[in-house]
């Protein structure tokens, strides 16, 4: 049986993840209240506002409260000399491996949110797509892609 | 070639047949207000100027297209206003292409395409005139060039596969383009509806059928035969001149492919651009026992299974041996281990419940509708014959997986290929303790992925096993 990663994402991911989902609930609020002004210009049925509302009222508990602290629980990672080692999910748990010869290249990337909580996402290209590891704090992020990118150069192929 | 060189003076005729494509395209409109505007004159007046106008251009244009090579690398320059200048290094070519449409044909030249991984559908590189010697000459210089194009000349004894007459024929009746033709044809007729706006196609249409829902359903019944005969018999023509013609040979670490009967087009595909190699069993040609060999590479130009198509049609039982001798990189034995049993009633129900809702829907919504039961059977004949046919086998540096959507597809992906290899596994998969497992294999843009669901966990293991 192989052993699986262990390496988790950094804890403040859950914090930034919870702005992130109020900032985007915010604007899906905005959905019931259009709705809403457009049923006194127009003859539409207002029952309707409620079932908009009670979907982003549903949405936003669901993404504020539950699912950051899930994915922060579910996500573990690994990088051995040989590979990259990705897993996360609930309902449906991934299991991603990525020969470390196949890495084309690096990134780590930051929005202004996660550059608030000082953290960085590391997306790992290979020719057939990219897989990203989400929020690392932004030294550890730092010294994954020089490693990663530093063991990927060892082995030079085309594709 | 190191010189500068230019296109054959052909070529003028070639930007000044697109440059006024291109403007035909997108002033129709335009035209069409101008001939219906009683401006008719003035158009006649000013096309000796405009088509002087574009011939200069296309002179001018050819004059300036220049190509070369040096320092190991292709160098194309052309533009007159904006100077552009793209060199690919020999390396980074994926293909070489050669084809003569009916102007090269006039001619006797050839137009020469060659492709890097980059991404977009038209090729990186195009000479659209260049004489037969000069083209030979490049494909020389690129082969001794490109390490990966490299040409065993000492091996005379290359192996050749040539499509025969009979197998083009079942071929071509047994494509699936009709649905593509069918369109096509509405397109036509909804075109013609705008250019003969006066003849009311529509209403003589509607009149028609009206005439036919008065009691004559046998009527509609034969039109409707009748459409699909004519989009079968365009799709057979389609496919007869694609595909006529058609010789593979494998030349050291190239297979080059020459098709086509009005437009020859030869391609080469470098064995180590390979990525990976696809039987698929169409459900029209499965009775047949035909399928047809296709490659994964990473630059496919043109639409999916046209550039990608190895061999169009091969008897069932000379797959293996077709690859032991063309590809032997890629030969194995095509024996699999199925999924376990527990995975079945997953496969017919994920194809059973769609069925099911459309067939409710089909009872409350239309007369007859109830009919539509008939749906379930044939999605539990799919999800069972999809279950049987799903599965999977290593082989030391070799994976195999089959599954099936309608077609049944096998893909041999060599280990050095994967680019990245997932397992996952949601909250009903655990239950019965079975995963999906998916394989990502580059190819033009965002790759190609291959899964096969339902393996169980044990065997998975043996999988990440071998993958590690």
């Amino acid at each position: 049986m192989r052993q699986n990663p262990e390496q988790r994402i950094d804890s403040r991911a859950i914090q930034c993840w919870r702005w992130s989902a109020i900032i985007k609930s915010f604007f899906l609020f905005f959905i019931p209240a259009i709705y809403y002004a457009a049923t006194h210009l127009w003859d539409w049925p207002s029952w309707i506002t409620f079932v908009l509302l009670v979907l982003a009222l549903t949405d936003a508990i669901f993404s504020i409260f539950i699912k950051p602290g899930i994915t922060w629980r579910t996500w573990r990672y690994d990088v051995s000399d040989q590979e990259i080692d990705l897993m996360h999910g609930v309902f449906i748990k991934t299991h991603t491996l990525i020969p470390m010869v196949r890495v084309q290249h690096v990134d780590t990337e930051q929005g202004p949110l996660l550059r608030h909580f000082g953290l960085s996402g590391v997306s790992i290209s290979t020719a057939a797509g990219t897989h990203e590891i989400p929020a690392l704090a932004d030294e550890v992020a730092a010294t994954l892609r020089d490693h990663i990118s530093e063991l990927a150069r060892v082995v030079d192929e085309d594709v | 070639m190191s010189e500068p060189q230019r296109l054959h003076p052909a070529a003028i005729l070639e930007f000044f047949i697109h440059n006024i494509y291109g403007l035909l395209k997108a002033a129709l409109p335009l035209l069409i207000v101008f001939i219906a505007g009683n401006s008719f004159k003035w158009l006649l007046l000013a096309a000796p100027f405009l088509l002087s106008l574009f011939v200069l251009y296309g002179i001018l244009y050819w004059f300036r297209y220049v190509f070369y090579v040096s320092e190991q690398e292709l160098r194309l320059e052309y533009g007159i206003f904006k100077r552009k200048k793209r060199y690919i290094p020999f390396e980074r070519i994926q293909t070489v292409q050669t084809s003569a449409g009916i102007l090269q044909r006039m001619f006797g030249l050839v137009k020469l395409q060659v492709e890097t991984a980059g991404g977009g559908s038209e090729a990186e590189f195009v000479l659209p005139a260049l004489s037969r010697e000069k083209a030979d000459a490049l494909r020389q210089i690129l082969q001794v060039g490109n390490r990966i194009l490299e040409n065993h000349t000492e091996t005379d004894a290359s192996i050749k596969y040539s499509l025969s007459t009979r197998s083009l024929l079942l071929l071509a009746s047994t494509s699936n383009g009709i649905g593509v033709v069918l369109s096509a044809l509405l397109v036509v007729v909804s075109q013609l509806d705008d250019i003969f706006s006066d003849l009311d196609i529509w209403n003589k249409i509607a009149g028609f059928a009206e005439h036919l829902v008065a009691g004559k359903l046998s009527l509609i019944v034969l039109f409707v035969i009748a459409l699909l005969l004519v989009a079968w018999l365009f799709s057979l023509l389609g496919t007869i001149l694609k595909f006529g013609n058609f010789h593979l040979v494998r030349e050291g670490n190239n297979i080059k492919i020459s098709r086509g009967l009005l437009e020859k087009q030869q391609l080469t595909i470098p064995i180590k651009r390979i990525q990976a190699i696809t039987v698929v069993e169409g459900l029209l040609r499965q009775p047949f026992g035909m399928v047809s060999i296709q490659v994964v590479s990473i630059s496919n130009t043109g639409e999916k299974g046209e550039g990608s198509v190895l061999f169009p049609l091969l008897p069932k039982q000379k797959i293996v041996p077709f690859l032991q001798e063309v590809v032997p990189e890629f030969a194995m034995s095509l024996q699999l281990q199925g999924l376990p049993a527990r995975s079945r009633t997953r496969y017919l129900l994920i194809n059973i419940i769609p069925a099911l809702v459309i067939a409710i829907s089909c009872t409350f919504l239309l007369p007859w509708g109830y009919l539509s039961f008939i749906l379930l059977l044939l999605a539990a004949w799919l999800g069972n014959s999809q279950f049987k046919d799903a599965g999977w086998e290593t082989e030391h540096d070799k994976l195999l997986l089959r599954c099936r959507r309608l077609d049944r597809i096998t893909t041999i992906i060599p280990h050095r290929r994967i680019q990245s290899l997932d397992v996952s596994q949601n909250i009903l998969q655990k239950r019965i303790s079975v995963n999906s497992l998916g394989v990502a294999v580059a190819s033009g843009g965002a790759g190609t992925y291959v899964s096969l669901k339902g393996i169980e966990d044990e065997k998975n293991d043996l999988i990440i096993n071998w993958f590690d």
